[in-house]
């Protein structure tokens, strides 16, 4: 018997860990229900208690940060925290021993997170609208540009969470990174009330073309500049996702 | 058996030549030149005390440690060559209970199937074949996460056994478990290498349990192979020493005689390997009233373990 066997093809693999890691659904629906709404609503509320007299262009930029907060730095942070999880109890070398690609797992891992925080991310941009008192002009190009903001910092969750040596590193780690790269251009703040040298760090943040992207697809209106953002976003997933599936430690040593 | 020769290639499933493993940061090898084969067919145990290696040398059985260095093949090619070669072959169950909790466990058996190349029908053939053999049916839809750690183990001996690979390894299969379910466990995995002709290898201390299916066993002690071969060919080289356990609830050994190395087995017995030229002279000296129990016979698997993790400690 020594004959090659019981490995799925990569679609196969996909979706069966794509039920499997959606079943997180079952202990964490509390949290991602009610936090994930709850946070970014209670900080657009504040936020826009503070800056009510701003302007609408400022009003904008609280509603977008916040959707960029609630679509890539939570879906960055869970995903961080369950591979954190399946490092620590050793359940990501039991997954390990099966035939399953790494690519795979992580992939699986993103996409369900991100399915499993839309919900939120729906109700923080109707909700968060009404709030602020900010108009909607949603373009269908938002079907593309929401998953792309996800993917790259949930990949980079991944392997910070493989890498952490406790769930508790992990999360400092993914907390660290989201303060850094949303304080990093203009995600929540305008351009013209930053300083240069954050409007000039923020080039090299992907949350500022995460943010570009959502302003122009959910508020209009839509110009060249997004073939920018997406072109940076899609490279950046490619390019996160291949850098994790060769980095994610997926031995024990 | 067909009866025709196999090769050496084909005979011999695992091969392990002079592995070394050195932990990250530290002196010690966790493993010291370990050299042996495990053969096609075979249900090969691995004993050893605590910290002698045993589960280290698993892991990089199964790729999930790397060693330090020496070459571990199965089926002729390295481990470290194709990942995927050894996990479409290898069906392992670790130490540690860590199965993918957010799951029940029908679904858990379900995907892991499926994930060794089931379609979806014949997982959950699969599955239901597995919950029936393994006993599950009580704990069928209870999450994992929610099993006791009798539960969980006999989930993952089902997980190691689903689709029935050509090799499995187990590290302590019948921790946990009552008497009565570790009897199903040497019943089943028996039965899985008579009818599949799967290789079983596992690590256990339940030596006196083991002995009733092991073929083959390797005894550890501080890294090494101090002693490998049938149980059989292995008790000659010791048979010139009886068992005599005695029990007693003192703390302190029995004293009869300063050249008898006594062992503390659990609920108050003491054991000690006597030789048969001095039984006699032993058996004189023991006074009988003071103990609660005594029994002598043969040699046996344990005895094994204790005799060659002794003698390499000397």
């Amino acid at each position: 018997m020594t004959d090659r066997r019981g490995r799925q093809a990569f679609a196969v693999q996909l979706a069966d860990l794509l039920v499997v890691q959606l079943a997180n659904w079952r202990w964490g629906w509390r949290s991602m229900a009610v936090l994930g709404m709850a946070a970014p609503l209670l900080s657009i509320t504040m936020l826009g208690i503070l800056i009510r007299d701003s302007g609408v262009v400022a009003l904008e930029y609280v509603l977008v940060g916040n959707v960029v907060l609630a679509l890539m730095f939570e879906n960055q942070n869970k995903v961080s925290s369950n591979f954190a999880h399946m490092q620590a109890k050793g359940t990501l070398h039991f997954v390990a021993t099966l035939p399953v690609y790494k690519s795979a797992l992580i992939l699986a891992t993103v996409v369900a997170f991100f399915l499993l925080a839309l919900p939120a991310v729906v109700v923080t941009i109707v909700a968060g609208s009404r709030i602020l008192g900010v108009a909607l002009a949603p373009s269908p190009w938002v079907l593309l540009v929401v998953p792309l903001c996800a993917i790259p910092l949930a990949s980079l969750g991944a392997l910070v969470g493989s890498m952490a040596r406790t769930p508790e590193e992990a999360g400092s780690v993914s907390l660290l990174l989201t303060l850094l790269l949303l304080s990093l251009g203009p995600v929540l703040v305008p351009p013209e009330r930053l300083p240069e040298a954050l409007n000039l760090a923020g080039y090299a943040s992907p949350a500022t073309y995460a943010a570009s992207a959502l302003r122009q697809v959910l508020l209009g209106p839509v110009s060249g500049r997004l073939a920018l953002d997406l072109g940076v976003l899609a490279g950046l997933s490619v390019a996160v996702l291949w850098f994790v599936e060769r980095r994610l430690r997926w031995r024990v040593g | 058996m067909t009866g025709r020769v196999l090769s050496r290639e084909q005979d011999v499933v695992y091969e392990l030549r002079d592995v070394v493993m050195v932990y990250s940061g530290q002196q010690e090898r966790a493993n010291d030149g370990i050299s042996l084969d495990v053969r096609r067919g075979e249900i090969f145990g691995i004993l050893g005390d605590n910290g002698a290696g045993k589960t280290t040398l698993v892991r990089q059985m199964v790729n999930l440690l790397q060693p330090t260095s020496g070459s571990i093949r199965l089926f002729g090619r390295p481990v470290a060559d194709d990942p995927f070669a050894v996990t479409t072959r290898v069906g392992f169950m670790p130490q540690d209970g860590a199965v993918l909790d957010s799951l029940t466990v029908g679904e858990l058996l379900f995907v892991t199937a499926r994930l060794r190349g089931e379609s979806r029908s014949g997982a959950r053939s699969e599955r239901d074949r597995l919950i029936d053999v393994w006993q599950l049916t009580a704990v069928r839809r209870r999450p994992c996460r929610h099993l006791s750690g009798g539960q969980l183990r006999l989930v993952q001996l089902a997980l190691a056994t689903a689709t029935t690979p050509p090799v499995v390894i187990l590290d302590e299969p019948t921790a946990n478990l009552d008497p009565q379910r570790r009897q199903m466990v040497w019943k089943n995995l028996r039965q899985l290498n008579r009818e599949q002709g799967t290789t079983v290898i596992f690590i256990t201390h339940d030596a006196v349990e083991a002995e009733k299916i092991i073929e083959r066993v390797a005894i550890l002690r501080a890294g090494r192979v101090v002693a490998v071969g049938e149980p059989a060919a292995l008790k000659r080289r010791v048979d010139r020493q009886v068992r005599l356990e005695l029990e007693t609830g003192a703390e302190d050994p029995p004293e009869l005689g300063t050249d008898l190395q006594f062992h503390r087995l659990p609920t108050g017995r003491w054991l000690v390997l006597v030789g048969k030229d001095q039984l006699p002279a032993v058996l004189q000296r023991l006074d009988l009233e003071r103990y609660e129990d005594f029994r002598i016979y043969s040699c046996t698997l344990e005895d094994l373990y204790l005799h060659y993790a002794e003698r390499a400690g000397d």
